[in-house]
């Protein structure tokens, strides 16, 4: 019985544990949002931090990660295009390209992309700024760190997602309409109508929906995870883990979530 | 206080009037070189806190203290922040090279280590 006992107890603790990291995920989502979008939050300080911050996040890897997305648009659109052909479905090729690179497969790898690059530098800087105690010393000496050190990371996730999907989406129509069309200018209208027809008012209010909840969630949740970091240099690892896990959860959650508001 | 590794020593520096006194980046900046230049350290203007070295490490913290010309500032055992220098001296020289943007300034450091220190820097 003690056993049982002891056992209920420790993943109780857990299991709370892991919920205060929720609720403080939230809590800071809310906050961060709120002070974005106040003007009075930016002063040259924080504008300066916010544009060094959008620079490093997502200015940096624009020319690999659209090579990248350029490589991997072009495989999945051969495949879509000589599989539609294939079983006399040339019609729709477009139509399907558009729907799972522009809506789906792109703003995912892009967020993970941004998750797995920006996402983890954040957890661990954060993490190791709560065990050298310099977030407390900020505070201390009267520095918001909400407004210097966590929204700008937020701003500069939440952009290059945003960015990186919207240039990575445009590539992948124009490498569609050379795939489906040829290198010639007439079936435009043509390609212009299937447009019309993927992109009604509720598609496109998903996909700036959709990469924004992706960016708001590749930086608040690093954020929120090293700060709940205890105060151990071997706890920056675990936190990481935790941290993307937790990250790979909530994206993925995102994705059906939108997939299931879509298609049913 | 924390540098930002994506800042420059300089954007740094010229950080703390822009955040406490909403100063332009020009304005901070030039405020922030005219320091940098009195210490002779204007050539690590441009490295990123990764690329700094213990002492460039140093003089940046020291000057984002000294920058909004507090009335009090303590080094607080500063060997913590320079381990392979004889730090003394070259707190006595960066100190003087500040003197005239330094209104007090104190150094707290272990007993054992008095001896080490020049006689301007005496032990209080």
């Amino acid at each position: 019985m003690p056993a049982i006992t002891n056992f209920l107890t420790r993943r109780g603790a857990a299991l709370l544990a892991s919920l205060r990291v929720w609720r403080a995920t939230l809590e800071l989502a809310g906050e961060v949002v709120v002070a974005a979008l106040s003007p009075a939050v930016y002063n040259s300080a924080t504008r300066t931090v916010v544009m060094k911050q959008i620079y490093f996040t997502a200015v940096q890897i624009l020319i690999p990660f659209t090579l990248f997305a350029a490589l991997l648009s072009f495989v999945l659109i051969q495949i879509v295009v000589s599989t539609a052909a294939d079983y006399g479905l040339s019609n729709y090729a477009l139509e399907m390209v558009v729907r799972l690179l522009v809506l789906e497969v792109l703003p995912l790898v892009t967020a993970l992309f941004v998750a797995l690059r920006s996402g983890s530098a954040i957890n661990t800087e954060v993490a190791l700024m709560r065990i050298d105690n310099e977030i407390d010393a900020l505070e201390d000496s009267g520095v918001d760190t909400l407004r210097l050190e966590f929204m700008p990371r937020v701003i500069g996730g939440l952009l290059s997602v945003l960015s990186l999907t919207a240039i990575t989406s445009v590539l992948a129509l124009v490498l569609a309409y050379l795939a489906v069309y040829g290198w010639q200018p007439h079936s435009i209208p043509d390609f212009n109508r299937v447009m019309g027809q993927v992109f009604v008012g509720s598609v496109v209010v998903g996909i700036w929906l959709k990469p924004l909840a992706f960016g708001l969630a590749v930086t608040v949740i690093p954020v929120a995870e090293g700060l709940a970091t205890p105060k151990m240099l071997f706890m920056v690892p675990i936190s990481v883990l935790r941290g993307m896990v937790r990250l790979f959860f909530v994206l993925m959650l995102i994705e059906v979530a939108s997939l299931a508001i879509k298609y049913f | 206080m924390p540098l930002r590794a994506n800042l420059s020593l300089l954007d740094n520096i010229a950080l703390i009037p822009q955040y406490r006194r909403n100063l332009d980046y020009a304005t901070a900046a030039a405020q922030a070189w005219q320091l940098l230049l009195l210490t002779g350290h204007e050539g690590a203007a441009l490295k990123r806190d990764p690329l700094l070295n213990h002492e460039e490490r140093f003089v940046a913290k020291l000057l984002r203290a000294a920058i909004e010309q507090p009335p009090i500032i303590l080094i607080d055992r500063p060997a913590l922040l320079l381990p392979d220098t004889h730090y003394p001296p070259f707190l006595q020289d960066l100190l003087q090279r500040l003197a005239d943007h330094l209104n007090d300034c104190w150094i707290l450091d272990y007993r054992w280590n008095a001896p080490l220190y020049p006689p301007s820097l005496a032990p209080r």
